[in-house]
């Protein structure tokens, strides 16, 4: 069985692709965009494409537009799969099925690529995360250097008293900290 | 607050949504309204369908053909409001327009010279011209369609007709992938200024005020919170209203051209609104099971849909005038009576 993978985001492509090639090995290509000819070449089984790809609406009318080479393909909506076209849409996926396979077939495909969808969110969440803290930190430290200069505190002591300031205002300390430092630039005329 | 998904299109005739957003109409409806830019109609029509979106902006025959199940699972929609008219054109490319030859720039003139030059390429067995359209299901199709058929061209045969993503049409004139567009606004004028083309066929000449873009939503979605719709419609008719007056052109454009709008050059955005494109002046945001019947009868035309298909039937139960004008009496915008429908370019009427 031939996969083709259609996605913009390349590196949720190669996550999917990557989640695709276990025991029962589909072949799996992936691509950015579609290209009419190449999917002819290829010829897929199944065609597995994120619903953020503006080509999906090219896909679709593939029937419409090539009536010389018809290459029936039809979305995976069946009724025989309860629930499934719509787990799939609102996990950001949409699959089309070449006529002559079984539907059931495409089922642990899409269920692949919607797990791989999940993870790959999660990790950009993580990262975006991950981020926001080290920016955070940045700013504590800053404000860290601020209170040790302008009322002569020792580092430890600094960090005790934005920790209370945060406790007291019950605030994260990245958020109390980021305050700290614009009321200092307010009061020197920055941005004022 | 009532919670709500719309989604739209990168297109001119998205602003009712994003007027609506952005000038606090919804949250004066006691709607807490959250804007979602698709990238594609199917997932538009995939999104409403399953109710990951709650309404949408869409292409009006979209609720037809989803209703009906023509390519798709089918799904019951109703189409309450037309967001806008006119705007959408046939843009022929450089080369082509280049290559016909008319006294009169009208569109039986444009249409025979374009049929005697796509003989003319047959007969020198030059590959046959490709037109882009934006879906299968659009008045983009049909009115190119129409027009070719027209001018005694077979849309399936003298010519290929694929379907590209707005956003992707001005690129594919410049490469030469296609040889005309048939989209909406902005996306003509962006390749009229980029010099890569000459509009040929506007539909505001093929069929003034005729159908584009609805507000599409799932029949169940309507009949389950009767209230929260016509909250929805009130908010959007004042944002069509804003839209429409001249004084409001500027905000307008620099609204729309925003990246997270349409992300277009402001004076492409500025050509439509400036020309012809409407949002509620007079009839327009009243949908005319006319016209529901007219694209009716195209899908049947072009083999979409089956024969068995009933225009009337179908027409009756999706197109809903009865909630547009309920939300313009609302706001004291209904128009004293409904005028007939105008006739197409060739003065044709469009009894199905």
């Amino acid at each position: 069985m031939r996969v083709l993978v259609i996605d913009p985001d390349s590196a949720r492509a190669a996550l999917v692709a990557e989640g695709l090639e276990g025991d029962d090995r589909p072949d799996v290509r992936r691509t950015a965009r579609f290209d009419a000819a190449e999917v002819a070449a290829y010829a897929p089984d199944v065609i597995v494409v994120a619903c953020d790809c503006a080509d999906r609406d090219t896909l679709e009318s593939l029937r419409e537009a090539d009536e010389t080479n018809p290459r029936p393909v039809v979305m995976f909506a069946d009724r025989s799969e309860p629930g499934l076209a719509e787990q799939a849409v609102r996990a950001g996926v949409a699959a089309y099925i070449v006529d002559g396979l079984a539907p059931a077939r495409v089922r642990p495909i899409l269920e692949v690529a919607m797990t791989r969808f999940a993870l790959m969110q999660q990790l950009r969440g993580d990262l975006a995360k991950a981020k926001a803290n080290l920016e955070s930190r940045k700013v504590v430290d800053r404000a860290k250097g601020l209170l040790m200069k302008e009322r002569g505190l020792d580092e430890e002591a600094a960090y005790r008293l934005l920790r209370k300031l945060a406790m007291d205002k019950g605030r994260p300390i990245g958020a109390v900290a980021a305050d700290l430092l614009s009321f200092a630039g307010l009061l020197k005329g920055d941005g004022a | 607050m009532s919670k709500l998904a719309l989604g739209f299109i990168p297109l001119t005739d998205c602003a009712p949504l994003v007027v609506a957003q952005a000038r606090g109409l919804f949250a004066e409806e006691g709607l807490s309204v959250t804007l979602s830019r698709e990238a594609s109609w199917a997932t538009i029509r995939d999104k409403v369908a399953v109710g990951a979106l709650d309404a949408a902006h869409m292409l009006a025959p979209m609720a037809l053909a989803t209703t009906i199940g023509a390519r798709c699972e089918p799904t019951p929609m109703i189409a309450p409001l037309a967001l806008a008219a006119n705007g959408a054109a046939v843009t022929l490319s450089q080369p082509v327009a280049s290559a016909l030859s008319f006294a009169e720039p009208t569109p039986q003139a444009i249409g025979r010279a374009l049929a005697r030059h796509v003989r003319e390429r047959a007969g020198q067995g030059k590959p046959a011209l490709t037109f882009a359209v934006v879906f299968p299901f659009s008045i983009h199709n049909y009115a190119l369609r129409y027009w070719l058929a027209e001018a005694g061209l077979d849309p399936d045969r003298d010519v290929r007709i694929v379907v590209t993503p707005p956003p992707r049409m001005v690129d594919q004139l410049r490469t030469g992938e296609v040889d005309g567009i048939s989209v909406g606004a902005p996306w003509n004028t962006v390749a009229v200024n980029e010099g890569l083309g000459r509009i040929a066929l506007r539909t505001s000449n093929f069929w003034r005020g005729g159908p584009d873009k609805v507000l599409g939503l799932t029949g169940a979605a309507a009949e389950a919170d009767p209230a929260r719709l016509a909250a929805l419609l009130r908010a959007l008719v004042r944002a069509q209203a804003w839209a429409d007056a001249p004084a409001n052109r500027a905000e307008l454009i620099a609204l729309l051209a925003e990246p997270r709008h349409v992300g277009a050059a402001p004076s492409a955005i500025a050509a439509a609104l400036d020309d012809e494109l409407v949002f509620l002046r007079g009839e327009v945001a009243v949908p005319r099971l006319e016209h529901a019947r007219w694209l009716l009868a195209q899908m049947r035309r072009w083999g979409q849909v089956d024969h068995r298909v009933d225009p009337g039937l179908v027409a009756d139960q999706v197109y809903r005038p009865d909630l547009a004008l309920e939300a313009l009496r609302a706001l004291d915008l209904a128009p004293a009576m409904l005028t007939p429908p105008n006739l197409l370019f060739d003065g044709q009427g469009f009894e199905a």
